[in-house]
């Protein structure tokens, strides 16, 4: 039953530092947020970690409601939170505003995507809308296992440089890699790994004039916010949640927390 | 005064959004997405590579065509289905025998023992042991092992990814019914147990097809309902037919009733998405995802603590206090006669009307939370009624017997005809979903209206089929 | 004389019961209709007020006839409603043509606002088809309140325009001025967007949605001639009454034109095909819209047709390393351009 269990004989593995604590989870030092599309192991890489036993198909959308883990390492206790799995952040569905939300308004120390490595192209569409919403994020590449019997190859090096965010491959049915993965979400926890996302201009040309207006007004508003862009889309795409964030000057704690 | 200030800073950024918002028109959204795919693509094409002679796997290939062409698909489908349910029908019998002698043959007058030991008053032993402690049991040797063995199964083959292929082929019937492919899944499911059936639509991500699915899961035979359908079948309608033939017969007709709750769901289904549901809105995709080597330890871990044991809970915590229940109403005793024989007097012309009897309709009210225990509270309910009691265990306790002629000893004092049985059949098939199925219908749809929808729309179509066929049989 | 008793009690109780039936609390016959009656009234001042605000909007001239055309109502009862009005201060005589008044226009704003917002929930949010958004909202329009609208509209996210591309009015009641011109205005060769049909008559209106047409769509004038407008639209070419196409509201196309011809149907696509996405049809709204979105069609998209179902109609495409099935009634709605095997490897 132990994921981990093919990698307990390797000579570098800390696995004496992890401790997963299932569902007990009464304080934490860390909060990590799980975000990922559907069908990408997600809910493998969770129980992994957490040690609970979360039904895993082969079929996109099981985990329906949020659900919440911890695990302790380094002498660290993580509070682990697996949002649903959703493909896109932009559209209004329940799934993607509850994961959307508490990766904006929860504030989790780190985010932690997972991706299915076969498939990075579709994958990173999320991927790059997380990006724009928050700064301490992982990029876990799921399913290493089979992208090689598939023939692909990923250089994770790059990636991570094109993305500006440490990148872990994984096989998490395997165990393989949840020790890296571990040691990753540690560090740009503590601090001692830094991100610098990159954030790309999306958005066309006759969009661009609307929303330098509107970042200039939101970085005087809101001095130190790291995402303006992102909210100023938000804002032309009418989103409610947003809008009342900005009204009531939520938004500021966000600034205060990322700057 | 800061703060008046800032709150109008924040109110003008917002005018200005909204002022901005006219110019930027509709196409918001897909500009977003082609500009973050546009990315996407760039990076992907720098960071992978792929040797596209390994792309897809031969073996996977050629699976892929087996599975899905026109002249195999079907096929290999119907064969791989109609193993699981051999393998859990025949593969159930033996543990469910072992079960039912250990937990009520054996354990059963140990306890009544054990009460008297302690002088319990005979109401509370009655309560408890009668009562709520062989609900229980019936429910549990009934419902465990199918469940244990078919969930299992389900679950490889869906972690192998063979479901959604499933799911594929049988889609364009499910589409002109107006449902989606994957209800063939939660039917499936439902074969096995409503409520799961019912967790299993789940996977449908179409709010319409979604509700369609859960309402007419219910249309699946369900484990509780097959002995029922099989019992009957072979008393009655397999004695119709010379002693050679006669379990042929009564084969055919549970596969006929089965085929009927087959086309009701697609009737059904029709019918809500061209009506009621109308209105509900829908769409359709279908991830194929890549074939994947099931991890068989997992997953028999997994499917018995997410799919077996959490049903069998559910339904343990409606059949104790049910079984309390069938007990008070038969022992309650109420101007000179039980509580059960007021009400199943009251009932008895409605039943009449529509072929069965008032023992029937009282059973299905009381054994409303597992379909398993209407048999056994049908035997005591006819047997307290007719005044025939040294035919089950004293009256006032849920039975079941141990050969056919003793069934129809007991059919026979209670007034059964063909008729009756038949109509048992229909009414077994076509009604509301046990409480455990509409308590989880509720919890997934989160919907008192269709959860209400439900209950009611078979039960009202199995009144109407009931009656139809009792009116037919009287010409 | 027992017969007789029993006669009189059962129709006291037949009576009671008919009693209770016409004036039970709140859904008693009786009160249904005088309900109804009121909301009557309601309705021919708020479709009234609409009619002005159309001929305000659009620069037209508004009188008592064509108040009572629009309305289809007679020149005395028009004249009724107009003293209404008046007494309401919502509308006030300037000559001999009627005009709203502040009021008067704030009022008919809201109403156009729960209108459109209407419109814009069952096209998206509902499987409602799309000839019956129209009726819907305006029975609609006279019973949302207006708190109702706006939880409506937030939860939406602030919709700007209607389905049919019709500005929405904001809360405040503001509303850009119209643009675009009619169709018939568009000189031969000239590209164009269309920018709103008019859902009225509902007639003309339904032959428009019939040949495929939809705000968004990108169409190139070819002639006007022999009492017919010819363009063409998706790689078809399009020919109407001068009648139908004064419905038609067009604007200089933004985007490139080159999309306009060569394009086929996604669904016309034979297994082993490879096609580059251009659009997703306006036609398909909605969850679906967002759906085909998330998973990758896109305009650029590359994609290719893989296998078919057991029974055909399912059919399966490989979209951005995924294998996904899509339907027909859906591959219809997707245009894309053949890309020819050689052709998409070199790229």
């Amino acid at each position: 039953m132990n994921p981990n269990k093919g990698c307990e004989e390797c000579p570098l593995n800390p696995a004496e530092n992890l401790v997963r604590l299932g569902v007990k989870m009464d304080q934490h030092d860390f909060l990590v947020a799980l975000a990922g599309n559907p069908n990408t192991g997600k809910s493998t890489v969770f129980n992994a970690l957490t040690g609970l036993h979360q039904h895993t198909g082969n079929w996109p959308g099981k985990t329906v409601a949020r659900a919440e883990g911890g695990f302790l390492y380094e002498k660290k206790r993580f509070k682990i939170v697996d949002l649903p799995g959703t493909y896109s952040l932009l559209s209004t569905s329940h799934d993607e505003e509850i994961a959307r939300n508490f990766m904006l308004f929860g504030q989790p120390h780190v985010t932690v995507i997972v991706a299915e490595a076969s498939r990075l192209e579709r994958n990173l569409n999320l991927v790059l809308q997380i990006l724009e919403i928050t700064e301490r994020a992982v990029l876990c590449l799921n399913l290493m296992d089979e992208a090689r019997r598939h023939g692909i190859q990923i250089d994770t090096a790059k990636l991570s440089a094109e993305l500006g965010i440490p990148v872990v491959p994984t096989a998490a049915r395997q165990g393989e890699g949840l020790n890296a993965l571990l040691k990753t979400i540690h560090d740009v926890a503590m601090g001692t790994l830094s991100c610098s996302p990159k954030r790309f201009q999306t958005g066309t040309s006759d969009l661009s004039e609307a929303l330098t207006i509107l970042v200039g007004k939101l970085e005087k508003a809101f001095p130190g916010l790291s995402n303006a862009r992102w909210v100023a889309l938000r804002l032309l795409a009418g989103d409610e949640q947003i809008i009342e964030a900005v009204r009531d000057g939520q938004l500021q704690s966000l600034a205060g927390a990322n700057g | 005064m800061v703060e008046k200030r800032s709150d109008r800073e924040r109110e003008s950024i917002l005018s200005t959004a909204a002022s901005l918002r006219w110019e930027v028109g509709n196409d918001l959204q897909t500009s977003l997405m082609e500009s973050i795919y546009q990315n996407a693509s760039r990076i992907s094409d720098q960071v992978v590579i792929a040797d596209k002679s390994k792309a897809r796997l031969a073996w996977e290939h050629r699976l892929e065509w087996l599975l899905t062409s026109r002249w195999t698909g079907f096929p290999i489908m119907f064969l791989v289905l109609a193993m699981v349910f051999w393998l859990t029908i025949s593969g159930a019998n033996y543990p469910s025998q072992l079960l039912s002698g250990l937990l009520i043959e054996q354990l059963y007058p140990v306890l009544k023992t054990f009460g008297a030991d302690l002088h319990l008053p005979w109401w509370l032993s009655g309560l408890l042991i009668d009562g709520m402690y062989l609900a229980l049991a019936w429910v549990v040797s009934v419902m465990l092992p199918p469940m244990a063995i078919f969930f299992p199964l389900f679950t490889l083959l869906e972690d192998f990814g063979y479901l959604p292929r499933v799911a594929f082929n049988l889609d364009s019937l499910f589409q002109k019914a107006g449902a989606h492919g994957r209800q063939a899944l939660s039917m499936s499911m439902g074969f096995g147990c409503n409520a799961a059936g019912v967790i299993a639509t789940r996977i449908i991500d179409s709010p319409r097809e979604r509700l369609i699915a859960m309402i007419t899961n219910n249309f699946a035979l369900c484990n509780g309902r097959w002995p029922t359908q099989i019992l009957i079948a072979s008393l009655f309608v397999g004695a119709l037919a010379p002693a050679g033939l006669a379990s042929l017969v009564s084969a055919a007709a549970v596969v006929g009733i089965t085929l009927l709750g087959i086309f009701l769901t697609f009737a059904t289904s029709w019918w809500l998405s061209n009506t009621i549901l109308r209105g509900e809105a829908s769409t359709f995709s279908l991830e194929l995802p890549p074939y994947r080597p099931p991890r068989i330890l997992q997953t028999l871990y997994t499917s018995l603590i997410d799919r077996t044991v959490f049903v069998l809970w559910r339904a343990m915590v409606f059949a104790a206090p049910a079984g309390a229940v069938i007990w008070l109403v038969a022992n309650v005793h109420f101007g000179g006669s039980t509580l059960a024989e007021h009400l199943i007097d009251l009932l008895n012309p409605f039943g009449v009307l529509i072929g069965l009897n008032g023992v029937i309709l009282l059973a299905y009210v009381i054994a409303i939370p597992a379909n398993e225990i209407v048999i056994p509270t049908i035997l005591m309910l006819t047997v307290l009624s007719s005044g025939t009691p040294d035919l089950g265990h004293g009256a006032g306790v849920m039975f079941e017997l141990s050969n056919n002629a003793a069934y129809m000893a007991v059919f026979k004092a209670g007034g059964w005809t063909l008729l009756t049985a038949v109509n048992l059949m229909l009414f077994s098939l076509i009604h509301n979903p046990c409480s455990t199925t509409l308590y989880t219908i509720y919890k997934e749809s989160g919907s008192l209206k269709w959860t209400v929808v439900s209950a009611l729309l078979p039960l009202l179509m199995g009144f109407l089929a009931c009656y139809f066929v009792a009116t037919l049989w009287q010409l | 004389m027992v017969e007789e008793s029993l006669e009189k009690l059962l129709i006291a109780v037949v009576g009671l019961v008919m009693l209770w039936a016409l004036f039970r609390p709140v859904s008693g016959f009786f009160w249904r209709m005088l309900r109804a009656s009121r909301q009557s009234d309601r309705v021919l001042i708020e479709d009234g007020l609409k009619h002005l605000h159309d001929c305000e909007y659009k620069g037209l001239q508004c009188t008592i006839q064509s108040l009572a055309g629009a309305l289809s109502i007679n020149g005395e009862r028009a004249v009724r409603l107009v003293t209404r009005l008046e007494a309401l201060h919502l509308v006030r005589w300037d000559g001999n043509l009627l005009v709203l008044t502040t009021l008067g226009r704030s009022y008919a704003l809201r109403v156009i606002r729960i209108h459109r917002l209407w419109e814009r929930f069952l096209a998206d949010q509902t499987g409602i088809p799309e000839p019956e958004w129209h009726a819907a909202a305006e029975k609609q329009e006279h019973r949302l309140s207006e708190q109702e609208a706006n939880q409506l509209a937030s939860k939406m996210g602030h919709p700007r325009f209607d389905p049919h591309g019709d500005p929405i009015p904001t809360l405040s009641g503001e509303l850009p001025p119209m643009k675009g011109k009619p169709l018939s205005e568009l000189k031969t060769g000239e590209f164009a967007e269309i920018v709103h049909i008019e859902d009225e008559p509902e007639t003309v209106y339904a032959q428009l949605v019939a040949e495929g047409l939809y705000p968004g769509l990108l169409i190139q004038m070819l002639d006007q001639s022999n009492g017919k407008v010819r363009f063409a639209a998706q790689g078809e070419e399009i020919l109407l009454a001068p009648v139908l196409a004064a419905n038609i509201t067009v604007e200089p196309a933004k985007r490139l034109p080159e999309t306009v011809s060569g394009t086929s149907l996604l669904a016309d696509l034979q297994p082993g095909e490879t096609a580059e996405v251009v659009n997703i049809s306006r036609a398909c709204r909605g969850l679906q819209r967002q759906r085909l979105m998330d998973l990758g069609i896109i305009p650029g998209t590359v994609l290719q047709v893989g296998m078919r179902s057991a029974a055909g109609d399912p059919v399966a495409y490989h979209i951005r390393g995924a294998v996904i099935a899509l339907r027909r009634e859906h591959t219809k709605q997707i245009n894309v351009l053949r890309v020819e095997e050689n052709q998409h490897e070199s790229q």
